[in-house]
C-alpha cells in the first residue's frame, strides 16, 4: 500500500479539487466556481526530508509534513492549491511552491495562489480583503471558467448553515454535558474541511438528530489551546489518560464557530464585502490574533467547556502560543500548563505526566 | 590551510567613526529630551519613520538597539528580563531583545544606559510573533502599539525590480497593499497629531523624501564602485556602521551627507590602491543579518585568509531598496515599507537579487547565514549555486550567541574557503595568485 495515498480525496461527480492550506481560504469563493475543497493535512508517518530542502528546518512541521504529502501526491489530483496567510508556515509553503514552479517545473505541482486575508480590526483591512476576495474569483474564473459571483450567494448561505449547525452541535454535545469526546468533536469539525459541504451538512443534521439519546460521558474536563491538530493523536493521547477535551481554540476545531455571518442572505453585490468581514474576523488564531484577544477568548471558551484544567500544547516552531501564554494564564480561573516544544501529532509522555499533575508552572520559558 | 595574508589594515573608515560618534551623541540626547518630558517612539525597521520625522518625534529602531544590545553583551540579559515576565525566551530574538528594555529595574548599568521609555510602538506584522512581541510592551499603560498590515502580493510583478523601482515602484508593489498602507499611515497621521498636538504638514514629508532619495542614490554610487573595485577598500565592519547609522536618521541632512561622504572617502582609498587584505584571496557576499555579537568574525577573514566580504546587505538594499521618485509622497513612502521583506526575503524577487548582486560584484562565494525567521534560504542558495556561485550556509541567530560556538562557526567557514571556493576558483581559472 502507498503509505501516502491515505489522504487523497475522492470526487465520484468529477468536481475540480481545489487543495487548500490553512485557516483563510475563503472555500465559498471555490463551492460557488463548482469545485470542492479540500483543506490538506501532514501525517506524522510521512517523510520530511524532501519538504525539509525547501522550507528549512525554522517553521512548524505541522506544515512541512503537509507539504511532504504534496510532494508525494498524497492527495491524488489537484487542480490547484490555494494557500491562505493564516500563518507565517503557510505563507513560507506558497513562495516555495510557487518558486518550485518557476525553477522546476518538472515537479509538477498544480497552480498555486495566495488568498492574503488580513484580520486587523479596521476598516482599510476589510476594503483590502475585498480586493483580494475579487482577485481570487477572478483567478478562480480562469481556471474553471466559472464565475463564483453568480453562486456566491447559495455558497455563503451554505457556509453559514454549517456553522449554525456546529454550533447546536457543540451546544448539544459539548456544554453542560459531555455527549462525545474531545476526538469524536474533532472529527466532526474536521469534516467540515473534507467533505463535499451540502453532504457534510446533511450528516451533521442527522448527528444532531440523535445526539440528545447519547450518554453523558463523566470524567474529568481538559481544555487544550495552544497550536491546532490536523490529526486526533494528542486527543487520543489525553483521553486516554483519563481525560475528556470539553473544549478547545485552534483553528482546525472549535474556533470554525467564531465565523459570524449575516443573518439574512445578503445581496450579490454585497457578498465579497460580508465575505471580506467573515475573514478578516476570523479566528482568534494564535498567529493571527493579538495577545489580549487571544487570552480573552480562552478564558470564555474554557469557561463554557467547564474545564477543570487548561493545557497549552505548543509544537516545536509555533512559536505564537507561548506568546499568549502569560495573559492566558492571567485571564483564566482554572489551573493552567504549558506542554511546549511537542513533535507534529503528538504529546511526549513525560510532558503529559507533568502536565496532567503537577499544574501551576509558570512562563513560557519554563 | 591559506594562513599567510598579510595583517589587514585596521584604520577604520571615518565615516564609520564619525557615525558611531554621532549615534553616541544622538542617544545620549535622547536620554536628555526623554528626561525632559520629550516623547520618544519605538519603531521597527521596515515602517514608515519618516511620518515620525515629519512631526519631529525621536525614534529609536528596534533592530538597531538590538545589534547594540547584542554587541555589548546586553543580549542575554533582556532575554532573561523577557522570560520573567513569562514570555519565551527562544523566540524571535532579534525583535524581543528590545523588549527586555520595558523590564529592565536597573537600566542605568545596561548597554548605552539602556533604552528610555517609548510612548509609541510602531510595527508591522509580519511572521506570527514580531506583532506579539510589539503588543507586549502595551502591558504598560503609558505605550501605545500602532501596528501595520503585513500584506502579501500573490502574484510577481518583476523578478528583476531593482533598476526600476525607484519611478515604477507602484506597478512592482501592487497598488492594493500601498492603498491599505496609505489608510494606515493616515490614521496614525492622526494619532499623531492629537498626541503632538501638531499639525501634518505634507510639505515637510516631501523634503525629508527629497532627502531619503539623496541619500539612496549616494548608497548607490557607493555600492557600484565597490562592486567593481578590486581589491576591495572596506570592511563590511565599517560599512555597516557607516551606512546603517545614517539609515536611522534618513529624511535629515545630516543622513544625506553622511552618504555622500561614505562615497567620497570610499573614491578616496580607491584612487590610492587602498588594500583591505594584501594579497586578496577570495572575495566574498554575505547574505543575511550581521552576526553583531561576533563582529570579529569578519576581521579574523579578512586578516587570517585575505578573505574580504565585500557584500553586505545593509549598503545593497540602502542602494536598492529606498529611492522613491514621485509627487504622491504617502504613496511613495508607502510602497518603501512594503516591498522590503521580499526584496529581502521573498522569491524569486530576492533570489534573483542576491543572484544579479553576487555577479556584479564578482564574488567567489557567499556565505549565508539563515537564521529560523527569514524566509527563503532554499531559493537563494539554489539560484545562487544555479549560476555557478559557491554558497555556504550557515545556521545561527544573528543576535543571540547562547547556541553559538566561535571556533566551530569559523572552522566551517575554514574548510569551506579551503575546499569548495579554492578548487571553484581553479575551475573557472581565477585562482587568487593570478588575480591582480
Amino acid at each position: 500500500m502507498d503509505a501516502y495515498a491515505e489522504d487523497a480525496p475522492q470526487d465520484a461527480e468529477g468536481h475540480p479539487v481545489v487543495g487548500s492550506v490553512g485557516h483563510d481560504v475563503p472555500v465559498e469563493l471555490v463551492w460557488a466556481a463548482g469545485a470542492r475543497s479540500v483543506r490538506l493535512r501532514g501525517h506524522p508517518a510521512w517523510d520530511r526530508t524532501r519538504s525539509a530542502t525547501y522550507l528549512g528546518s525554522g517553521l512548524d512541521v505541522a506544515t512541512a509534513s503537509l507539504f511532504a504529502g504534496i510532494l508525494h501526491g498524497a492527495f491524488g489530483h489537484l487542480d490547484a492549491i490555494v494557500v491562505s496567510s493564516d500563518c507565517d508556515a503557510s505563507q513560507r509553503l506558497y513562495y516555495v511552491m510557487r518558486e518550485i514552479r518557476r525553477v522546476e517545473p518538472e515537479i509538477g505541482l498544480p497552480p498555486v495562489y495566495l488568498t492574503d486575508m488580513l484580520h486587523l480590526p479596521r476598516e482599510s483591512t476589510a476594503r483590502y480583503n475585498v480586493r483580494r476576495l475579487e482577485q481570487f474569483r477572478q483567478m478562480l474564473r480562469t481556471w474553471f471558467r466559472v464565475d463564483p459571483l453568480d453562486r456566491l450567494g447559495e455558497a455563503t448561505a451554505l457556509s453559514a448553515r454549517i456553522v449554525s449547525l456546529q454550533r447546536q452541535f457543540v451546544s448539544v454535545a459539548r456544554s453542560e454535558v459531555l455527549r462525545v469526546t474531545g476526538e469524536q468533536a474533532l472529527a466532526v469539525f474536521g469534516a467540515a474541511q473534507r467533505l463535499e459541504p451540502r453532504r457534510y451538512a446533511e450528516l451533521l443534521a442527522a448527528l444532531l438528530a440523535v445526539l440528545p439519546g447519547m450518554p453523558a460521558l463523566e470524567a474529568p474536563r481538559l481544555f487544550l489551546t495552544g497550536s491546532s491538530h490536523d490529526r486526533p493523536d494528542v486527543y487520543r493521547q489525553i483521553e486516554e489518560a483519563g481525560w475528556l477535551i470539553s473544549g478547545e481554540d485552534h483553528d482546525q476545531g472549535q474556533l470554525a464557530l467564531q465565523r459570524r455571518f449575516p443573518e439574512d442572505t445578503p445581496a450579490t453585490a454585497e457578498l465579497l464585502e460580508v465575505l471580506a468581514r467573515v475573514y478578516r474576523d476570523n479566528g482568534p488564531t494564535p498567529q493571527r490574533a493579538s495577545i489580549e484577544r487571544r487570552a480573552r477568548h480562552t478564558a470564555e471558551a474554557a469557561k463554557h467547556a467547564r474545564a477543570d484544567l487548561i493545557l497549552s500544547y505548543v509544537r516545536d516552531r509555533d512559536d505564537a502560543p507561548l506568546w499568549d501564554y502569560a495573559a492566558q494564564q492571567r485571564q483564566v480561573d482554572v489551573p493552567m500548563v504549558l506542554a511546549r516544544n511537542q513533535h507534529y501529532s503528538a504529546l511526549d509522555t513525560d510532558a503529559m505526566r507533568r502536565a496532567l499533575s503537577t499544574p501551576g508552572r509558570t512562563g513560557a520559558s519554563a | 590551510m591559506t594562513s599567510s595574508a598579510r595583517p589587514a589594515r585596521t584604520d577604520r573608515l571615518r565615516s564609520a567613526r564619525r557615525a558611531l560618534k554621532h549615534q553616541r551623541e544622538w542617544f545620549v540626547e535622547l536620554h536628555e529630551r526623554a528626561r525632559a518630558g520629550e516623547r520618544i517612539a519605538l519603531v521597527n525597521a521596515d515602517t514608515p519613520h519618516e511620518l515620525l520625522r515629519a512631526f519631529d518625534v525621536p525614534y529609536v529602531v528596534n533592530q538597531w538597539w538590538a545589534s547594540i544590545a547584542a554587541s555589548q553583551g546586553g543580549a542575554q540579559r533582556y532575554l532573561d528580563l523577557v522570560a520573567m515576565e513569562g514570555y519565551p525566551r527562544d523566540s524571535e530574538q532579534y525583535n524581543a531583545i528590545g523588549l527586555g528594555s520595558l523590564f529592565d529595574p536597573d537600566p542605568a548599568t545596561a548597554p548605552w544606559g539602556g533604552l528610555p521609555k517609548p510612548f509609541l510602538i510602531l510595527g508591522e506584522l509580519t511572521g506570527d510573533v514580531s506583532g506579539k512581541v510589539f503588543e507586549a510592551w502595551a502591558t504598560d499603560p503609558d505605550i501605545t502599539f500602532f501596528p501595520l498590515e503585513s500584506a502579501a502580493e500573490p502574484l510577481v510583478a518583476d523578478a528583476n525590480w531593482w533598476d526600476t523601482l525607484s519611478t515604477d515602484w507602484e506597478r512592482l508593489t501592487g497598488p492594493d497593499r500601498i492603498d491599505l498602507m496609505v489608510a494606515e499611515m493616515h490614521e496614525l497621521i492622526a494619532l499623531l497629531e492629537a498626541t503632538t498636538g501638531k499639525k501634518f504638514d505634507p510639505a515637510k514629508l516631501a523634503r525629508i523624501m527629497d532627502l531619503g532619495n539623496e541619500q539612496a542614490d549616494w548608497n548607490r554610487r557607493t555600492r557600484d564602485l565597490l562592486a567593481k573595485t578590486t581589491p576591495c577598500p572596506v570592511a563590511i565592519n565599517d560599512s555597516i556602521p557607516a551606512v546603517m547609522i545614517p539609515q536611522w536618521h534618513r529624511g535629515t541632512e545630516w543622513a544625506r551627507d553622511a552618504a555622500r561622504r561614505l562615497f567620497e572617502e570610499v573614491q578616496a582609498r580607491i584612487d590610492v590602491g587602498y588594500a583591505l587584505a594584501e594579497p586578496e584571496r577570495y572575495r566574498l557576499m554575505w547574505i543575511g543579518r550581521g552576526l553583531w555579537f561576533d563582529l570579529n568574525f569578519y576581521r579574523h577573514f579578512e586578516q587570517t585568509y585575505g578573505a574580504v566580504f565585500v557584500w553586505s546587505m545593509y549598503l545593497s538594499i540602502a542602494a536598492d531598496g529606498y529611492a522613491r521618485r514621485g509627487s504622491n509622497h504617502l504613496r511613495a513612502l508607502a510602497s518603501r515599507f512594503i516591498g522590503f521583506h521580499e526584496h529581502l526575503y521573498v522569491p524569486p524577487m530576492s533570489a534573483e537579487w542576491y543572484v544579479n548582486q553576487a555577479l556584479t560584484h564578482g564574488v567567489d562565494g557567499v556565505v549565508h547565514l539563515v537564521s529560523d525567521d527569514p524566509r527563503g534560504s532554499w531559493a537563494t542558495t539554489r539560484a545562487l549555486r544555479a549560476a555557478g556561485v559557491p554558497v555556504l550556509e550557515m545556521h545561527a541567530d544573528n543576535a543571540d550567541e547562547s547556541t553559538y560556538d566561535v571556533q566551530a562557526f569559523r572552522q566551517t567557514v575554514a574548510d569551506w574557503l579551503d575546499g569548495e571556493v579554492t578548487t571553484s576558483l581553479g575551475a573557472r581559472g581565477r585562482r587568487w595568485e593570478h588575480r591582480r
